[in-house]
């Protein structure tokens, strides 16, 4: 393709712009009102417009320096005003181009593109925003300078390997019930009330001796009740704002993943660069089939907990076949072994001794907190399981661990993903004659690494021993 | 118990004069401030001199009794196909890198380890915790033929 003449985002942009900093500029009403008292209606609305003005004078300028081009082998972004700065990303760098549509962009039919290159997170370029026909025609171009020879077939057409009804979410958002959002609703109501000044005082009491003549069973009830109703609602509708529609398809090396009800996005996920699968089956929901499958990539990920989610909430057959998709093993869980039996005594001390302590000194501070004791039992008892579920195995191509009583946890780390491997051990584990082995990987972020936990110093040797031979 | 994956070897004895300069600048800090704080706060101080003195104990823990014992509990071996590095006290870390990992390596040498002719090699992988791999208090020339294994290896590996 020969150069082609600098391009500007879609000028709606500029609308969209004003429209988003629009909840900052009302945290000048106070400035403007107290301004109006002094100033008179006349100039303070004069005031206001001028404002509104220089916002969309800027998001003018904005848009009118930023201009993308497609070169014989590159991608130029160029913007800036007096610092100005070109990006030019190399073809051959393209990994994929991703599309997300907010809200209002959607109306407009506008998407914002985001062309990740193979290093992710900070050397990607975006296009806020095109519309989803220029959106179409760049990563169609984009693909086409990159790859001749393979990829000629249609962009869209892939085969589905992943997708939830409105169904499926709606019981994964009864699942997701999360008493975190009504934390947030009621510390919203507290600054909304300080904002318009109620008498708290006054009310409180008269709430307390409301509440003292009416407190019944039913009443307490009635309230938890009321309490759980809005954690289901606010799970379903978070469950439903981020998953509706999940779809992930599978074409040549890679999935395309779609999602969102109000904001969608598309995001492509290259199949090599995913770096290990970790299945999840949380308490409730695990005990009952239903599972989640994220995989890590190179270059890490948007998602929560820095993972892709490939499926949100799956039956075992089906995560199993995006798995398979992915070109990765299956977990084979009956084959693998447990870890060793100390494991068991430092879990117990773990987790038991901090509860102990944290209930001792409250029971020093507060007697009637000494029937605390009786939680104690709680972790030790988890802990005492903690061995049956933690296993692990070296098996064809991938090192394989699960881990986790309640909250499950299945990693499949390919053994090509291993960058190092490590034994730790700290003084109790020597005591004991055990050892950890952790494997790292590649674009790993959050929580939950797959280590494997508490195994006799022998095994752990040969298993880091094998484990580096293998990588 | 010993956990021994592979034999290691230790560092260059002349990196325990590495630990124990570095150990002494930092004492000598501390122990200035310390001095400051007792003859600014003087007449503050219920007993003269015990802040000065505990920070004394501590300078010469700093300087001179732990450098050899954190040297000791440092060990590497390169087998030709990975490099070990072990390493801590309370917790012990064995550390191994696969050579078909490394993404590059570097040699380097501050100005204290080159007047103790020690070196330390730097591994870099595409990994995510242990991105960086540092072996330091090891010979130059260790180091220099350790990194040009490593490049010839990582060469035709591509």
């Amino acid at each position: 393709m020969s150069e082609e003449a600098p391009r500007r985002v879609h000028p709606a942009t500029m609308l969209i712009g004003v429209l988003r900093s629009g909840p900052s500029t009302l945290l000048a009403i106070p400035a403007l009102y107290a301004a109006g008292t002094k100033l008179g209606l006349l100039t303070s609305a004069a005031l206001i417009l001028a404002g509104l003005a220089a916002l969309a004078l800027t998001k003018a300028v904005d848009w009118w320096i930023l201009t993308y081009r497609l070169t014989g082998d590159a991608f130029v972004i160029e913007s800036g005003v007096l610092h100005r700065s070109r990006r030019e990303i190399p073809l051959e760098r393209v990994q994929d181009v991703s599309f997300e549509q907010k809200p209002i962009a959607r109306l407009l039919g506008l998407a914002l593109v985001k062309i990740e290159t193979g290093g992710g997170g900070e050397d990607e370029a975006v296009l806020d925003s095109v519309t989803l026909a220029e959106a179409h025609r760049l990563r169609l171009a984009l693909r086409r300078l990159r790859t001749v020879a393979s990829e000629t077939d249609e962009p869209e057409a892939g085969r589905t390997v992943f997708a939830m009804s409105p169904g499926r979410v709606l019981l994964q958002g009864l699942f997701g019930f999360s008493l975190v959002w009504i934390a947030g609703f009621f510390a919203a109501l507290q600054t909304l009330d300080q904002a318009i000044e109620l008498d708290w005082r006054d009310l409180i009491g008269v709430a307390r001796s409301e509440v003292v003549s009416h407190l019944t069973i039913t009443a307490g009830l009635t309230v938890l009740g009321l309490a759980l109703a809005l954690g289901v609602i606010a799970g379903v509708t978070r469950t439903f704002l981020r998953d509706y529609g999940f779809r992930l398809d599978e074409r040549g090396g890679r999935f395309r993943r779609v999602r969102g009800l109000l904001t969608r996005s598309e995001v492509v996920i290259v199949k090599d660069r995913v770096q290990l699968a970790l299945v999840h089956r949380a308490p409730v929901r695990g005990r009952l089939g239903w599972q989640s499958l994220e995989m890590q990539t190179l270059g890490g990920s948007d998602d929560v907990g820095g993972r892709q989610a490939m499926a949100p909430f799956a039956r075992a057959e089906e995560a199993g076949l995006v798995i398979d998709a992915a070109g990765l093993p299956g977990f084979e869980a009956d084959a693998l072994t447990a870890v060793a039996r100390g494991h068991i005594l430092r879990c117990v001390l773990r987790h038991g001794v901090p509860v102990f302590a944290l209930v001792a000194v409250a029971g020093i501070l507060v007697p009637p907190l000494w029937f605390g004791l009786a939680l104690v039992p709680v972790p030790v008892g988890a802990a005492l399981l903690q061995r049956r579920y933690h296993r692990y195995g070296l098996r064809g191509t991938s090192v394989q661990v699960t881990r986790g009583v309640l909250s499950q946890r299945d990693w499949i780390v390919p053994y090509r993903s291993v960058q190092t491997v490590s034994v730790r051990r700290t003084w109790l584990q020597r005591q004991l004659g055990l050892a950890t082995v952790i494997v790292d990987t590649a674009g790993a972020g959050g929580w939950h690494r797959p280590e494997i936990a508490d195994v006799a110093a022998p095994i752990a040797a040969e298993l880091a021993s094998a484990l580096a031979s293998r990588a | 118990m010993d956990l021994t994956i592979v034999p290691l070897q230790p560092l260059e004895r002349a990196q325990i004069n590495v630990l124990r300069v570095r150990g002494g600048l930092t004492a000598a800090l501390v122990l200035a401030a310390a001095i400051t704080a007792e003859i600014v706060a003087a007449e503050h101080l219920p007993v003269h001199g015990a802040i000065a003195a505990l920070t004394l104990l501590a300078g010469i823990w700093l300087a001179w009794v732990s450098p050899p014992r954190r040297w000791r509990h440092w060990g590497y071996a390169f087998t030709g196909s990975e490099l070990h590095v072990a390493h801590g006290w309370w917790t012990q870390v064995h550390t191994i890198v696969p050579v078909l990992r490394v993404q590059h390596i570097d040699v380097s040498q501050g100005p204290l380890e080159r007047s103790f002719g020690v070196a330390r090699l730097v591994l870099h992988t595409a990994g995510s915790d242990d991105t960086i791999v540092t072996l330091p208090g090891i010979s130059r020339a260790t180091a220099e033929e350790i990194r040009d294994t490593i490049r010839v290896r990582i060469g035709s590996a591509a």
